[in-house]
């Protein structure tokens, strides 16, 4: 008895032509959606109800920032209690952590007995707010935060002038 | 006189090596494009501080405020506007009602416990004055919030 012999070599041939399409059409999705933000992070604040400064009636030992402005908004001075440290940013923002690192800094960790008051003219540029609270918060070492303040508030609002 | 007729050759083209690559790039495009930050808006400008990081712990409930300009060709042409919802530009002096709303309807989601803890996060623009900042800050105070935060994008060069 004769046996046909079937010609198949058993490769089966898949067809990519579909797959191949899908891929590049996520690749591109992916290409056109991509967008590069830097993280970010944020810094706790608080504000008095109140417009008028409340009495300071407790132990906490209020640090007081007071932060003038040009009126384009630009710092034109900046105070430390009744100390000014000068316009120069940034370096007149590195002196003020200066000067809550010998306040707060030889303590282990942040003190809660510690609160700093930043007090901005209206007009100021939010820039340099950020640039207060973080000289007030603490400072980076080797890759890590060390923190010196914890509490920070804001003063009452100032009338735009 | 007989011609001899040449066979017809099919190359084919070794399409692995591709595909692997093009996985290698779609996997890699995955990893990097970041959907966590779908509240943030293109349009503020935020200033950068080496101490701002990302909490370790992300909060459970927080209302994102964009704060900024429109601007065109980098001049400034409007605002200073909360950019909120869809599309709105609601200039920071009338936004006390939308604050009232979200108050309401967070506090009809969960309970005034939880609303009144959630955070309210200002991403606003270098430029926007600070009054303006607190006087949202004292808008969500009087509103019921108890608990804010600035925002600023993480810079880890030198300053």
């Amino acid at each position: 008895m004769k046996f046909r012999k079937k010609e198949t070599d058993g490769k089966v041939d898949m067809q990519m032509a579909a797959m191949i399409d899908i891929v590049f059409q996520l690749l591109i999705f992916f290409m056109l959606t991509l967008k590069i933000i830097p993280p970010e992070g944020d810094f706790n604040i608080n504000m008095p109800i109140g417009q008028v400064a409340q009495d300071s009636t407790d132990i906490k030992l209020d640090l007081k920032v007071r932060l003038e402005s040009n009126p384009d908004g630009t710092l034109s001075q900046l105070w430390f209690g009744g100390r000014s440290l000068g316009n120069d940013y940034p370096s007149c923002f590195d002196r003020l952590n200066n000067e809550i690192a010998q306040i707060a800094g030889g303590q282990q960790g942040y003190s809660d007995d510690l609160e700093v008051e930043l007090n901005p003219d209206y007009d100021l540029h939010y820039r340099y707010i950020v640039k207060a609270i973080s000289s007030c918060r603490g400072r980076m070492q080797g890759g890590s935060m060390i923190t010196y303040i914890e509490k920070i508030k804001f003063a009452p609002i100032n009338k735009p002038k | 006189m007989k011609f001899k007729h040449a066979k017809p050759t099919i190359v084919e083209a070794d399409m692995t090596p591709m595909i692997d690559m093009t996985f290698q790039l779609i996997a890699f495009f995955m990893i990097v494009t970041n959907f966590d930050q779908t509240q943030a808006d293109e349009r503020v400008k935020l200033p950068a501080d080496k101490l701002a990081r990302p909490p370790i712990v992300a909060r459970e409930h927080e209302i994102v405020l964009n704060v900024g300009f429109i601007r065109s060709g980098g001049e400034i042409t409007g605002g200073p506007y909360v950019f909120y919802g869809g599309g709105d530009n609601i200039r920071i002096a009338d936004f006390e009602p939308r604050l009232k709303r979200e108050y309401a309807i967070s506090k009809k989601q969960f309970d005034e416990k939880t609303t009144q803890d959630t955070t309210i996060k200002i991403r606003a623009d270098s430029d926007v004055p600070t009054g303006m900042i607190q006087e949202l800050i004292k808008m969500g105070k009087d509103v019921g919030f108890a608990k804010f935060s600035l925002v600023a994008k993480s810079d880890d060069g030198q300053q």
